[in-house]
């Protein structure tokens, strides 16, 4: 008995990875099939890491239980507070300082509206309009360009573009915090029972307002690494960017309801959305129905029926 | 007098029912006749609760055949229990919170409709009224059911079920938490249903009530009939031993008599105890010692208050007075952190609710509460853990085939050893279970308990809490008993009897007319008039700024204002709809978007005005609810909450705006169409009109017919929903599509308010709409809200538009504004709710001193 449940379940694990791995080659092949020259990808690939962070982040949040719907607005708003502090002259260094401190409040914030009780959903919604609509007020609606050169050298180190390091240094510290540290061991457990989780001594507040916090400090390094890339801060920048980190997550197989998942399924999540969407891009030069917002079409569809074949599959039987 | 030999109006054929690993009933009959009050007693778990849920459609049995009045009868559900007139009238009753207690009586049996399909509130609140008369002057019909007290919402239960003059009525502890008055009271409604022939139930662990209302006691034992007999030939004693009688296997697990374990001079206590009292409004100081190697056995009743002081302990519900001690040592606990760093750990009482990740390995749940000592430098180490699982497991010998296989996968009794496991890893010196061995098999019950016996003899302290008086006589060294909130005796199992014990958990005879002082009544008090005052408010606010407006802006034009206002009052109440079934809709922007677009296709079609426009019209409502329906269609069917559903046909219903429109704005409507909304030449103001019809569909559907008051009690609680028998994924779709719909029309209305569209329309409008929403008073929980709210939250949204535009703020912080509303209001609602429980136990202190 144990032995056929325990079987399917390793079966059911599979197709839930394979599901993913399956999309990831659908969308590596519609890209490498397309592309003329390979390292034109680099280029392409570059505003993918930005989404990349925040959906590397994002991740330990919803294996927590909790989604965060703010991200794109917390981005857009350190990149206000970037733009001004420089335009006001600040040292680069305070600026930086400044747009970090800006993306921990503004973290800090959500993280502690959610642990005294609010649903996540509804205090990231609202606080996406509201984060949206202070960086539209302190930039009055302006956008900033002409960062110093100080910054914009910082674009490549050693060849390589800064965004990639960047990137490649947060997968590992998230992989490291989420399975290899006590807090990550405590994600899952709250996402998972968190009463159980409280009644076994997890300090489930605490680690709410950290996680929360994380994603607001990975906001203002995406928008300073977007800054330094495109040498413009928008406010009305970064709008529908919680749809496609929120797919990254879950498309690669990380359970919408927490507990299951992980930062190997969300770097799987990141290629399938990014070449998906990359390769459709190629393909509306001669489709030309294919415009942006189709594709974020299909995101918004793909999202749906991952988290929809996910919940039934890895969750269906086990919820009755 | 009752005839026995009278046909019998319910009777019950070897009932049995089972659950996984135990036998809750087995081979029961049962037997009640008309105008009998047949009392059921046993211990907990003795299976009188299945016995009633099998009665009243809750559960089905396995075997046997239940028969009312002679014929057979099938109870698939609550619902078809309840139609042929067995009502039950349960320990912990599910009402619906936010609803009146007129409406949560009218519930139960299905609110009554008049021939237009309109719900007779007349009638409902009469029968409500007539009911409370009994009650009492203080009661009021319009209360909301949450600001009851557990006892007045018993006896409001008990009230409605004397109302719909039922043939079998089921009392679960109905005097648990009622004070003599109003116990008093529920006597005489027993006798009168008595004498118009009504068969009851009673079940009550208090023998003067048995012996006091009785014709016939039964008595259930391991969901076994013991025997049935009249109540006069039997004694107290008599029946606490046929209730705790059975042969007490001394198969004790002490092991070395002579070690001494009870506290005394030479041994200090390991856990000192005094004075400790949690928050709660019934908790009373409790005193407890415990000495190193001592298993103290804590015996009680559920609800005796036992469960209560254990979490008090753990820091779970901190406690407002008193002192715990560790080896001398004082603590101060405020949360389970806390309890672990004073060396007491707990198992908690409810495994699948409380103890177990159930979906996590068996070594993530083992190490959970200890995962410090197996980190170093800050990293966990899986080997470690590993290892330390891997040892515990067989430490415990728990039955599994891998310590990294889900935990769902073993059996109750090796779960129950994991969670215990992980609380000794913690290294305690004190450890606190409740409940250790319930629903766990005969062979792990006894591992479990020869477990904890070594652990007392390495010198832990242990405080076993148990319902199970031979447990407790078999395998604890001291007894404490609880009863109602504190210690009511100490006994030596050793020399003490069991009907001793017993004795001094049931509340008795004397006992009760003592505990009577205090009527345990929450105020009423005027909170129930806080919505009208909020609205009060809501609506001075807007009529100020209105004002403000009005004599500071030369060309303010309030009907104007109005007009731009209508399109937020229905998308509000499209939002509305379905936040108070308990859901969300974040498409609705879209949505709006998608209508208009369909309809402006509509219109520009090269047919006669007066056949395109009510064609538009009608497009749009139905592409509203196609689109409503398709959310809580996939939210129903995935299981997934409907925002991440909604997140996702937000972009798909955008991308078809922009595929219908072509990326161009729609121009050229015929010029009817906008003059049906705003009128330049007459002043006519259809889009105001067309909307007061609407509100007034909306508030008549709402306020006045089934299926709006269904969509509320869902959004109020989903489990006393399916209890009376509504259905909740018709209800929820229900909701969505009204949404939807609503969300169409507010479309329709704004393509002839600005005379074209442009695919950017409604683009972050849900936002506002669910601000208006939240301003108005609709609980983000659901099952609250009115029509009135959403009005006076749409104008408060428009005029402040108005005034960022008079104060010549720029436009963009209109995001911010509703942003910031939106927190402020659910802050509010958190805050209110925080409030609430506080000020009414303030309240009811006031009122009983």
């Amino acid at each position: 008995m144990n032995r056929i449940d325990s079987t399917t379940g390793k079966l059911r694990r599979g197709i839930t990875l394979a599901f993913p791995v399956c999309l990831l080659a659908i969308g590596l092949t519609l890209v490498f099939s397309q592309v003329q020259r390979p390292a034109a990808l680099v280029e392409v690939w570059l505003p993918w890491t930005e989404i990349g962070i925040l959906a590397l982040t994002m991740t330990a949040v919803i294996l927590c239980g909790g989604i965060d719907l703010s991200v794109g607005s917390m981005v857009a708003l350190c990149g206000v507070v970037l733009g001004i502090t420089l335009q006001w002259e600040w040292p680069l260094a305070v600026a930086l300082a400044a747009t970090a401190a800006c993306g921990l409040c503004a973290g800090a914030f959500n993280g502690g509206l959610v642990a005294i009780g609010m649903s996540p959903l509804v205090a990231t919604l609202a606080t996406m309009a509201f984060y949206r609509g202070l960086a539209m007020t302190l930039s009055g609606g302006q956008r900033f360009a002409g960062f110093p050169d100080s910054l914009r050298n910082c674009q490549t180190i050693a060849g390589f573009p800064l965004h990639f390091f960047c990137f490649v240094f947060i997968a590992l510290a998230i992989w490291i915090l989420i399975h290899r540290t006590r807090p990550g061991r405590w994600c899952y457990a709250i996402g998972d029972n968190r009463t159980a989780a409280r009644f076994a001594a997890v300090p489930d507040r605490r680690l709410d307002l950290f996680l929360y916090t994380l994603n607001g400090s990975a906001a203002a390094l995406v928008a300073t690494l977007h800054a330094i890339d495109e040498n413009v801060a928008i406010p009305d920048a970064f709008r529908g960017t919680e749809l496609q980190v929120i797919a990254c997550v879950v498309v690669g197989g990380t359970l919408i309801t927490g507990g299951e998942g992980g930062v190997l399924r969300t770097l799987i999540g990141i290629g399938i959305v990014t070449h998906l969407e990359i390769g459709l891009r190629f393909m509306s030069y001669r489709f030309p129905l294919l415009t942006p917002n189709s594709r974020l079409v299909v995101i918004g569809l793909l999202v749906i029926l991952v988290a929809i074949w996910n919940q039934r599959l890895q969750r269906g039987k086990a919820s009755t | 007098m009752v005839d026995p030999e009278a046909p019998p109006l319910l009777q019950l054929h070897r009932i049995r029912r089972t659950f996984p690993g135990v036998v809750a009933l087995d081979q029961v009959s049962f037997q009640l006749q008309p105008g009998e009050v047949h009392a059921l007693v046993g211990e907990n778990g003795a299976g009188k609760s299945t016995l009633i849920n099998v009665l009243s459609g809750v559960l089905q049995p396995d075997e046997g055949q239940i028969e009312l009045l002679g014929s057979p009868v099938v109870l698939p559900n609550p619902v078809e229990a309840r139609r042929r007139g067995i009502v039950a009238v349960h320990q912990e009753s599910e009402l619906f919170p936010t609803l009146s207690v007129a409406e949560n009586m009218a519930l139960e049996s299905g609110l009554p409709v008049n021939k237009f399909g309109l719900v007779r509130w007349h009638q409902v609140e009469a029968a409500a009224a007539n009911a409370m008369s009994q009650l009492g002057p203080s009661w009021h019909t319009d209360t909301p059911a949450a600001e009851l007290s557990v006892a007045h919402r018993q006896m409001a239960q008990v009230a409605a079920a004397i109302e719909q003059q039922v043939r079998v009525l089921i009392l679960d502890e109905p005097t648990s938490s009622l004070s003599r008055r109003e116990a008093e009271w529920l006597f005489s409604r027993v006798q009168t249903l008595k004498k118009a022939g009504t068969g009851i139930i009673y079940i009550s662990h208090r023998q003067d009530e048995i012996f006091h209302l009785a014709d016939r006691i039964t008595v259930l034992r391991d969901g076994q009939h013991i025997w049935t007999r009249p109540a006069d030939q039997v004694d107290s004693s008599g029946l606490v031993m046929a209730m705790v009688g059975r042969p007490i296997q001394i198969e004790r697990t002490r092991s070395d008599p002579e070690r001494p374990r009870v506290a005394s001079p030479e041994l200090p206590p390991r856990l000192s105890v005094k004075g400790l009292q949690s928050g709660q409004v019934d908790s009373q100081p409790v005193d407890l010692q415990v000495a190193p190697g001592e298993i103290v056995g804590l015996y009680g009743l559920v609800g005796s208050g036992r469960t209560e002081f254990a979490q008090t302990l753990f820091g779970i519900t901190p406690a407002v007075s008193g002192t715990i001690a560790v080896d001398g040592v004082e603590h101060t606990i405020r949360h389970p952190r806390d309890a672990l760093a004073a060396k007491i750990a707990y198992v908690p009482e409810d495994r699948l609710r409380e103890g177990i990740c159930r979906h996590l390995t068996v070594r993530a749940n083992l190490v959970l509460s200890s995962l410090r000592r197996w980190t170093r430098h800050g990293l966990a180490s899986l080997a470690r853990e590993r290892q330390t699982s891997a040892e515990t497991v067989q430490q415990l010998a728990v039955r599994h085939r891998s310590i990294e296989q889900p935990i769902s996968q073993l059996s109750g009794g090796n779960q129950q050893k994991i969670v215990v496991g992980r609380s000794l890893l913690t290294a305690p010196q004190m450890l606190v279970l409740d409940e250790p061995t319930r629903g766990v098999d005969v062979g792990a019950k006894n591992e479990i308990h020869q477990i904890l016996r070594n652990l007392a003899d390495q010198g832990h302290a242990i405080l076993m809490i148990s319902s199970e008086l031979p447990e407790v006589m078999a395998h604890a060294d001291r007894i404490v008993v609880f009863r109602e909130g504190r210690v009511s005796g100490e006994f030596d199992p050793a020399t003490a009897s069991t009907s001793d014990v017993a004795e001094a958990a049931f509340p008795a005879v004397t006992n009760q007319l003592l505990d009577t002082t205090a009527p345990k009544t929450a105020a009423r008090g005027k909170l129930g008039l806080r919505v009208p005052v909020a609205q009060w408010g809501l609506a001075c606010v807007v009529l100020l700024l209105a004002c403000w407006l009005w004599t500071t802006t030369k060309d303010f034009d309030p009907w104007l204002q109005l007009t731009y206002a209508t399109v937020w009052v229905i998308l509000g109440l499209a939002a509305s709809s379905v936040i108070i079934a308990g859901g969300i809709d974040i498409s609705i922007g879209s949505l709006l978007a998608l209508s208009a677009a369909c309809a402006a296709f509509v219109l520009r079609l090269d047919y006669a005005p007066t056949l395109t426009i009510p064609a538009a019209i009608l497009l749009a409502t139905v592409v509203g609810m196609a689109g409503g329906l398709t959310n809580g269609a996939l939210s129903l069917v995935g299981r997934v909450h409907p925002i991440v559903v909604t997140l996702g046909t937000m972009t798909i219903y955008r991308g078809l705006v922009i595929m219908l429109l072509g990326g161009r704005p729609a121009t050229g409507l015929p010029p009817l169409f906008p003059r049906l909304a705003i009128d330049p030449q007459s002043g006519f103001r259809g889009a105001v009109l067309a909307t007061i019809v609407l509100v007034c569909v909306v508030h008549i559907w709402l306020q006045h017919t089934r299926s709006g008051r269904h969509i509320f009690a869902l959004g109020s609680s989903p489990t006393a929903a399916r209890l009376v028998g509504i259905s909740g994924k018709r209800t929820w779709l229900l909701a969505f599509a009204a949404g939807g719909g609503l969300a169409g029309l507010a479309g329709a209305l704004q393509l002839a308010i600005s005379g074209q569209m442009q695919s950017r329309l409604g683009n972050g409008w849900e936002l506002g709409a669910i601000a208006v929403a939240v301003i108005g008073g609709v609980s983000i929980q659901g099952g609250r809200g009115s029509v009135l709210g959403v009005i006076l939250g749409a104008l408060l949204l428009r005029l402040v538009t108005s005034a960022i535009v008079r104060l010549e703020i720029p436009g963009e912080q209109v995001d911010l504004l509703t942003g910031a509303m939106i927190l402020a209001a659910v802050l509010c609602d958190l805050g209110w709710q925080y409030l609430r429980p506080r000020v009414r136990f303030a309240w009811s202190r006031r009122i009983s001193q």
